[in-house]
């Protein structure tokens, strides 16, 4: 079973990589991660920004960017395979659905590892002369890592049981603007009641508000349990979706 | 290696299947013929365990599909209708990826081999992007073969094919089905390649199997052999007719023939013996033959069990 995993999970690897359509969005997340760091670096230079500050969005930036990504691989995950027929001969083979859908999950987390690796010395640059730099890398492994998997997993979900790339992806990148709206998540609405309830369901602002409280305010790990315990429910309710879904995926 | 009885199977509350038999043994070629809709590619799918069924009975292979359909499909070649392929791969690539989610590693030789047999020998360095749907068909076909199947299941193998790669497509099978062992389950439109291959068929059409059985039993019993129209300079003698010919109707200067078995050196030898029995034969053309006039009696038409699966 674990080969058969690895060996859907390496074709799922080699697609990203190896495809016109990888290599143009590894090129474009480059080109905004550099974009994003030299406004950065200026704002820090011109004292507009303190360098905590500078991580803490780059950090959001990096996980908004990864939960795209994951979005766009988990539509294509079994909707994509459909429409260009390739869904059939892989569900004809000797795979179980639970065996499937953990290849095509190992491929998102290659993914999502990929553009980890991409952003590490973007963050290091805006990063270095400061202090938080380590622990901006492992809470965005940490609460990052969730957060873009799940979205992954939801459009995964959704993928196989429209068997539309179209509707997942519209599906989950709505539900992401929405999760990652400034209204949501910005300080306005927080004040209210509702805001609260918001941030307290909410897993994008969970994990943005653990990136403010450790880059920024230097809380310690212990401050950050119910936020942990919001992203791994978020990451536990879609794989259950997805898994679900896969089991009986829409493929004729 | 094949049991279907009275399978039933509803996809979105829309009743699909409604009563399919089916019973392929091994060493047969079975071609599972019916109309766009029939429930084709659904049984097929049924019979892989991708669709789950209200009642009736599967076997493949001597499994369940409901409850061990990993194994059953570790022993069952399959080409789908529709060939997709990873286009940035090569086809030896594809085949040895392909092969590994069978627990069988290709060797280099293997797939070259493979790749020689379906026709895409010199082509095997390309990507399979730049394929065309000929090639992309017989790179399915490979594809089917390349774990060694106990059984394989074919769903219009010989779609875009032309006549060269259609008799490429078809000695393949002849040689894989050639052991006895094996068996072939072919679906497809293509009459004639079910008059070549098959020993058993099955028609369905609405969700039914209407007809089940040996080929040649099924075309005796209707009055086999094969029809011809003639058109003759003048009135023949029809009182000495060769044995095995029959007049089957006469319209203007046209005369049909029943050819119930035509002579080993092929029908030409038939029509110079008619023609030193007094048959001016002008113009020959073959009609439709008696499997498809079998096929277009039983299709089209909602009617329960026109027959019972003859076995």
């Amino acid at each position: 079973m674990m080969n058969t995993i690895w060996i859907i999970a390496r074709k799922e690897g080699a697609q990203m990589l190896r495809s016109q359509r990888g290599m143009i969005w590894l090129l474009t997340f480059s080109g905004l991660l550099s974009a994003f760091s030299l406004l950065l670096v200026s704002n820090t230079e011109l004292s507009l920004l303190d360098n905590a500050q500078v991580v803490y969005m780059m950090a959001g930036t990096v996980m908004a960017a990864g939960a795209l990504l994951a979005a766009i691989l988990g539509s294509d995950a079994y909707a994509g395979e459909k429409e260009r027929g390739t869904l059939v001969p892989l569900l004809c083979a000797p795979i179980a659905p639970n065996t499937l859908l953990a290849g095509k999950i190992l491929g998102l987390l290659t993914a999502w590892g990929v553009m980890f690796a991409v952003a590490t010395p973007y963050l290091w640059a805006v990063g270095a002369s400061g202090q938080n730099l380590g622990a901006a890398l492992f809470y965005l492994a940490l609460f990052g890592t969730p957060v873009a998997l799940g979205f992954g997993y939801l459009a995964v979900a959704l993928s196989a049981r429209t068997g539309s790339v179209l509707a997942s992806l519209l599906g989950t990148v709505t539900l992401l603007m929405l999760a990652a709206s400034p209204l949501v998540i910005g300080p306005g609405l927080r004040g209210t009641a509702v805001g609260r309830i918001l941030d307290a369901i909410n897993p994008f602002a969970g994990a943005l508000n653990t990136f403010d409280s450790v880059i920024i305010d230097s809380d310690p790990f212990s401050a950050q349990t119910s936020r942990l315990i919001l992203v791994t429910v978020w990451l536990v309710l879609c794989l259950l979706a997805a898994r679900r879904s896969a089991a009986r995926p829409d493929f004729q | 290696m094949i049991n279907i009885e009275n399978l039933r199977l509803t996809i979105e509350g829309k009743e699909i299947l409604k009563g399919i038999d089916m019973h392929l043994r091994p060493g047969d070629t079975y071609g599972l013929l019916g109309p766009n809709g029939a429930g084709k590619s659904t049984t097929i799918f049924a019979l892989l365990g991708l669709r789950a069924f209200e009642s009736g009975r599967i076997g493949v292979l001597g499994g369940n599909p409901a409850n061990d359909a990993v194994s059953i499909r570790r022993s069952v070649g399959v080409m789908p209708e529709k060939a997709g392929f990873y286009d940035w791969m090569t086809a030896p690539d594809y085949l040895k990826w392909y092969g590994r989610l069978y627990d069988f590693v290709p060797t280099e030789k293997v797939v070259a081999k493979m790749l020689e047999k379906v026709g895409l020998g010199t082509e095997a360095h390309r990507l399979v992007g730049t394929y065309s749907r000929g090639m992309k068909q017989r790179l399915a076909v490979a594809r089917a073969l390349i774990s060694r199947p106990k059984l394989l299941i074919l769903d219009e193998p010989t779609n875009g094919l032309d006549p060269k790669g259609r008799r490429e497509i078809h000695d393949l099978l002849v040689e894989f089905a050639s052991d006895g062992k094996a068996g072939v389950l072919l679906c497809t439109h293509l009459l004639d390649d079910v008059d070549r291959l098959c020993n058993r068929i099955g028609i369905i059409d609405n969700g039914r199997t209407r007809l089940e059985g040996s080929l040649g039993d099924l075309l005796a019993e209707q009055g086999g052999g094969q029809r011809y129209r003639l058109r003759l300079e003048t009135d023949p003698d029809t009182t000495n007719l060769p044995a095995g010919v029959a007049i089957a109707g006469h319209e203007g200067g046209w005369w049909c023939v029943q050819v119930q078995a035509a002579p080993s050196e092929g029908p030409s030898s038939l029509w110079g013996e008619l023609w030193r029995r007094g048959w001016k034969i002008m113009e020959i053309r073959s009609e439709a033959s008696s499997l498809e006039e079998l096929y277009m009696r039983y299709t089209g038409q909602d009617r329960p069990h026109a027959r019972e699966a003859v076995l």
